[in-house]
């Protein structure tokens, strides 16, 4: 059977070489660079832990108990995307919307959780301005949730499909990708929120007084 | 390869290496290096996995649950003063342990074509290889001088 | 994203109609085909060549003599970051995209690549964003810090104005347009191959284009943190690079470096598939040692990794880390010893042919191999604290990237000229460029090697009357020039073959690979039938099945021939429609991008340009439903 009539356009049906979907492919490679992006930023992070020379410290700024609760917020996230991918999968589409609706909800409200965050931060002075660490955690945590508000308008998009009934069991691979999406932002969060909150959290003035750079 | 695999599943002569029989029925239900609790888990887990020839939603709320039960101890532990110094080891283990969870059963990538997995997992190990070796650079800064 | 086509075909509503015509400007401007995408690709990276060049003439014009003065110091400074940054980013990558979107699909025995859409937006992405960043040329302010733009010196203390910020969200914004098409070709090279084409039956060129795409979409993503982080240090005020807040200029480095080393092997494994392409066609001869080849890159690709600090041992890293990088960067040399000498054994014992192209790839091993020479000089650490900012390690890399990817490039474009156009170029002034550019190459650069051992620091806008630097200096202005001419005789090439017009066959080299099969130029939809493919070099023994059995004798003529397109009932073959959106989120970024710099205005408008385009895009269905195929 010649491959003549073989059309570019869904990954999904045709007989590739590989049998493997090409937009799920191109999901996953390009979850692998954004790892790289991610990477760098939480080694920035890493590298320059301890080493401001003033200003508000982890120790007095960082909010565990909230970021515990938004860190919650964001995994349920993720098992609410699972979940209606799996509703509609199986056509089941007022569960499938549900938990859309959920998803989206959850998503905004650690978006809110971040906005409630950085502008209390402002208030007790600090900003990306103001050291090391006010530089790297907001950069940080700024391009994460610029991620989370991108997915979230995806989201958004793909439920007005739904009710459309544009998106349906057949095409259920556009909200699979960006089901995938989701979750490698949720997993983003939750390196973060191991490194960045809870072993930073105790940082305070950095031991000695001093920076190393200052000639130790 | 074949070593672990006989290692550690059981083919009814028990865990350890021993020629197989001519019927390679399972019998002994938790013939199991750890014993019941280890076999009851798998019983467990077959019950919730067998949806209809997919995962069924339970399975799915069951990984949701140990993620939240993981971030909680994480949350715990941060409180707890006497485990403080064990702070950094055991947050990068809890959240490795949530990263796979997410990324095997949540991405499914557990059950796709191990193409995915190539690919994301050896993004993965050049990332985090050069991310330490940068974070050594950094901290041994000037070594040897 | 393009399925969202359910029962109600909901697309955005358009402002403008979708292009649907064949010609002119809109088609263009749409297009969405891999072949007119890799010509527009080739004539704008051209016309950055002629950019780059006259960049560096003025260089060589204000180096000829001692305590020359017709370029002030700031000038000189922005021109030799312009020359660095518009050579390795609008030169060389986008020339080696050119061959990739071209050749790709045509060597996979594909219609098209995985995603044609994303194709455009790389493309565009790519005009605008060299477009942006050459516009500071016009607010007097280009970018001055060097292609590698050192903190403390590029920071917004030390280099007020807006010149490195343009050069920071300029490569912020081409790297976006690297990763599209990085990630395109990753799927397409793994997904769209023909029906028998296993991964190590693909060309070379197929298999080192795999993988600079995997070096693209991991390294551009480290340049693009660090550009964010520069930018927000420079727009911002934040702290990233700022000594006096604790902040470790070295860290740029490091950052820089990690993505600047996988750069380096980006520029230059395309031009090792290319070179790899050629000599096994003009020796008549099988590519030696294949899987060793293939290999090579793919350890190359992997060992890049580990050793970007010998950018950088005369920092202060410590005799622990300096040594350790010199150890992986002398291994990964060895990967490399092993092609060339793959490459000598395709020569050897073959029937030889020197046309241009070969002759540029011939080319290309000899002044790669000085290069890499030097090259293993900088690698030993002591050594390289002598050779550190000076001329030397300019000779160094102008021989692996000049006389290594550039050479490789103009071998490839005379040897796929008629497949791209349908006519040859004439190959005695092709001869005449390469033997003038191969002595202006040398005459510039050999130089240098003396010049900097002898001390001559790099990026010194002028010298000293009494260094005994000048003649050296002239020499290699003179050089230069000659290398200008040469493109200046490479331009007129075109322009005479273009009018002169001597048509190729679909296989004018009697060579190897898929793409020849076809016409010249392709038709639109490239095969008529997508091959079915048993053997590395397929159309080769496709010609030649004698040679399977082992026969030294060749028929003189082919068992087959270049396919007939008279008879094909094109309504069967179904290719995607034209498509501006790429071409708007490319204006968008870009847009958004000059707002930083300027006004949040431009930002806003920017970003709704993007996010209409993408909601455009992925609404838009690949055909359009009731459009009669072409």
């Amino acid at each position: 059977m010649s491959n003549q009539d073989v059309t570019i356009q869904h990954g999904e049906e045709i007989k590739n070489s590989t049998g493997v979907s090409n937009k799920k492919l191109l999901m996953w490679a390009f979850l692998g660079s954004d790892v790289m992006f991610f990477g760098t930023f939480i080694g920035t992070f890493m590298a320059y832990r301890n080493k401001s020379l003033n200003g508000p410290y982890p120790s007095d700024t960082l909010d565990i108990p909230i970021t515990s609760i938004s860190t919650f917020v964001l995994l349920m996230s993720s098992l609410g995307v699972v979940l209606a991918l799996h509703y509609l999968k199986e056509s089941k589409m007022v569960l499938a919307k549900l938990w859309l609706i959920l998803v989206i909800i959850m998503g905004m409200i650690f978006m809110g959780f971040q906005v409630y965050e950085f502008s209390h931060f402002a208030h007790i002075g600090m900003t990306p301005q103001a050291n090391l660490f006010g530089s790297t955690f907001f950069t940080l945590t700024s391009l994460h949730g610029a991620h989370v508000s991108l997915g979230i308008i995806w989201l958004i998009f793909l439920l007005y499909n739904e009710y459309k009934g544009n998106l349906t069991s057949e095409n259920a691979i556009d909200l699979e990708l960006a089901g995938l999406y989701w979750h490698f932002v949720d997993i983003v969060w939750i390196i973060i929120f191991a490194l960045l909150y809870l072993i930073t959290a105790g940082d305070g003035v950095p031991p000695g007084g001093l920076p190393w750079i200052a000639g130790q | 390869m074949s070593i672990l695999k006989d290692l550690f599943h059981y083919n009814g002569n028990g865990w350890w290496r021993i020629p197989k029989t001519s019927e390679s029925k399972t019998n002994p239900q938790y013939e199991h290096p750890f014993g019941k609790f280890a076999g009851m888990s798998k019983d467990f887990w077959t019950f919730i996995t067998s949806g209809k020839g997919h995962a069924s939603p339970a399975y799915y709320w069951a990984i949701a649950i140990i993620l939240g039960l993981i971030t909680m101890i994480e949350v715990w532990w941060f409180d707890v003063d006497e485990l403080r110094y064990l702070l950094v080891p055991a947050m990068l283990f809890f959240s490795l342990v949530k990263f796979i969870l997410v990324v095997a059963f949540f991405m499914h990538l557990k059950f796709d074509n191990k193409l995915y997995s190539t690919i994301f997992v050896t993004c993965m190990v050049i990332g985090v290889f050069i991310f330490s070796l940068f974070l050594v650079l950094s901290a041994f800064h000037g070594l040897g001088n | 994203m393009s399925s969202i086509i359910g029962p109600k075909q909901f697309q955005i509503p358009r402002i403008f109609p979708r292009p649907m015509s064949h010609s002119g400007i809109w088609y263009w401007l749409g297009t969405v085909d891999h072949k007119k995408i890799g010509t527009m690709y080739g004539i704008v990276s051209f016309f950055w060549f002629i950019m780059g060049g006259i960049e560096a003439l003025l260089i060589r014009v204000q180096l000829s003599q001692a305590e020359n003065d017709i370029i002030s110091p700031e000038l000189y400074n922005q021109l030799f970051t312009m020359h660095g940054t518009t050579m390795v980013f609008l030169v060389v990558m986008p020339l080696s995209a050119a061959f990739f979107n071209w050749l790709i699909p045509l060597q996979i025995g594909a219609r098209d690549v995985a995603f044609p859409r994303l194709n455009a937006l790389s493309l565009w992405v790519f005009i605008f964003g060299s477009i942006l960043m050459n516009i500071s040329w016009l607010t007097g302010e280009a970018p001055n810090g060097g292609w590698f733009g050192y903190p403390p010196n590029s920071t917004i203390q030390f280099n007020p104005g807006n010149g490195m910020t343009f050069w920071v969200l300029g490569l912020n914004v081409l790297g976006v347009a690297s990763i599209a098409a990085g990630l395109n070709f990753i799927v397409t090279i793994i997904n769209m191959r023909a029906p028998g084409m296993t991964l190590m039956r693909m060309p070379v060129f197929t298999w080192m284009t795999f993988i600079t795409s995997i070096l693209i979409v991991l390294a551009l993503p480290i340049l693009g943190v660090a550009g964010i982080q520069m930018t927000g240090d420079r727009v911002y005020g934040t702290n990233f690079f700022n000594s006096e807040a604790g902040g470790d200029p070295i860290f740029w480095q490091h950052i820089f470096w990690l993505f600047g080393h996988p750069e380096v092997y980006i520029l230059i494994l395309p031009a090792m598939g290319i070179v790899s392409e050629i000599l096994p066609t003009f020796a008549r001869k099988p590519l030696f040692g294949y899987t060793f080849i293939v290999f090579s890159g793919i350890i190359i690709g992997f060992m890049g990794w580990f050793v970007w600090s010998h950018h950088m041992f005369t920092v202060g890293l410590g005799p622990a880390a300096n040594t350790a990088f010199t150890l992986s960067t002398m291994l990964i040399a060895i990967p490399t010893g092993v092609k060339i000498f793959n490459w000598l054994a395709t020569l050897w014992g073959g029937s030889i042919k020197f046309t241009t192209a070969m002759l540029f790839s011939i080319g290309f091993i000899a002044m790669f191999t000085i290069g890499g020479l030097s090259g293993v000089t900088h690698a030993v650490s002591p050594s390289d604290a002598q050779q550190q900012d000076t001329y030397y390690v300019v000779a160094h890399f102008h021989y692996v990237l000049f006389g290594g990817s550039i050479f490789a490039i103009f071998g490839g474009l005379y040897f796929w000229w008629p497949k791209f156009t349908g006519y040859m170029l004439n190959e005695r002034l092709g001869i005449l460029n390469f033997i003038i550019m191969l002595i202006g190459f040398n005459l510039q650069f050999a130089p240098m090697h003396w010049l900097g051992l002898d001390g001559m620091p790099r990026r010194i806008y002028t010298y000293a009357e009494n260094m005994g630097w000048e003649l050296s200096n002239l020499a290699a202005t003179i050089g230069g020039f000659l290398i200008a001419f040469s493109v200046l005789i490479f331009m007129v090439n075109v322009f005479i073959s273009r009018i002169n017009k001597k048509l190729a066959s679909g296989d004018p080299w009697d060579a190897r690979t898929l793409e020849w099969s076809i016409s010249s130029p392709p038709p639109h939809y490239n095969f008529v039938e997508i091959p079915k493919v048993e053997h590395i070099d397929d159309w080769w023994y496709k010609k030649y099945p004698e040679l399977l059995e082992g026969s030294p004798k060749q028929t003189k003529s082919p068992k087959v021939t270049v396919e007939d397109t008279s008879n094909v009932d094109e309504s069967k073959i179904h290719l995607p429609d034209l498509s501006y959106y790429p071409l708007f989120v490319g204006v968008g970024l870009s847009i958004a991008a000059l707002g930083v710099i300027y006004s949040y205005a431009l930002v806003t408008i920017g970003l709704i340009l993007v996010f209409w385009g993408c909601i455009g895009w992925s609404t838009e269905p690949v055909n359009e439903p009731h459009e009669k195929h072409h």
